[in-house]
């Protein structure tokens, strides 16, 4: 079991998170949301273009229905990603611009949290996660 | 528009997060030597600011003449997130 902090004061759970480059050399330490609402964990294309990766590398064309309309994105195979302290190699992100004004690189969804138990303490600032996927 | 050619490479001496927040308020940074304390939480002793910008990715471009030297650079707003998070389907 680990512990994560978060400033219970703020209007979302905000995290640090860590996205590796395509060579495994590079990394962001990044602002990210935690969304139990969003089914992919998406990073900001600003990120991924900064650590190498491009639209070549992609895996599939997306669309968001959002409520100004449809949007385009794509999903990227990263060489590695960790939030919580736990590691994920060749995990999948949906890239996908967020306002920049938002403040944060990307949103944590259920892709990454579905290989997990965690526990959400809001009053306390803290989430408590234990690894269940192997 | 690409504006690397208009930024000097700088580095800023070692500095608390209140003290990034102070001088380059509501602004993304790009900061290394991030003497974080644990991996998992973003509390750190200090780090170096090479990057500023009220874009995300302004800080980056200026970033761009420190990869070779940092493998790590950290990518962080320092005002208040305020975020409404629409809702993804695939």
């Amino acid at each position: 079991m680990k512990v994560t902090r978060f400033d219970p004061t703020g209007d979302l759970i905000i995290v640090i998170g860590y996205l590796w480059g395509p060579g495994g050399r590079e990394k962001r330490p990044l602002s990210l949301a935690i969304d139990t609402g969003s089914a992919e964990t998406v990073i900001t294309p600003d990120v991924v273009d900064e650590l190498g990766y491009s639209p070549r590398d992609g895996e599939a064309i997306t669309t968001v229905r959002a409520a100004i309309g449809k949007e385009h994105g794509y999903t990227l195979r990263a060489a590695r990603f960790v939030a919580f302290g736990f590691a994920v190699p060749d995990f999948r992100v949906h890239v996908f611009d967020l306002a920049s004004g938002w403040g944060i690189d990307g949103l944590i969804g259920l892709s990454y949290l579905r290989q997990f138990n965690y526990e959400i303490r809001s009053e306390e600032g803290r989430i408590l996660v234990q690894r269940t996927a192997p | 528009m690409d504006t690397a050619l208009n930024y000097e490479p700088f580095i800023s001496e070692p500095l608390t997060w209140a003290e990034i927040c102070q001088r380059y308020p509501d602004q993304w940074v790009c900061l290394v030597e991030i003497d974080i304390i644990e991996e998992q939480n973003f509390e750190f002793h200090s780090a170096r600011v090479i990057g500023h910008g009220k874009t995300r990715r302004e800080p980056f471009v200026q970033a761009r003449p420190w990869r070779d030297k940092y493998d790590t650079i950290g990518h962080f707003y320092t005002g208040k997130i305020v975020a409404p998070v629409p809702r993804y389907f695939l």
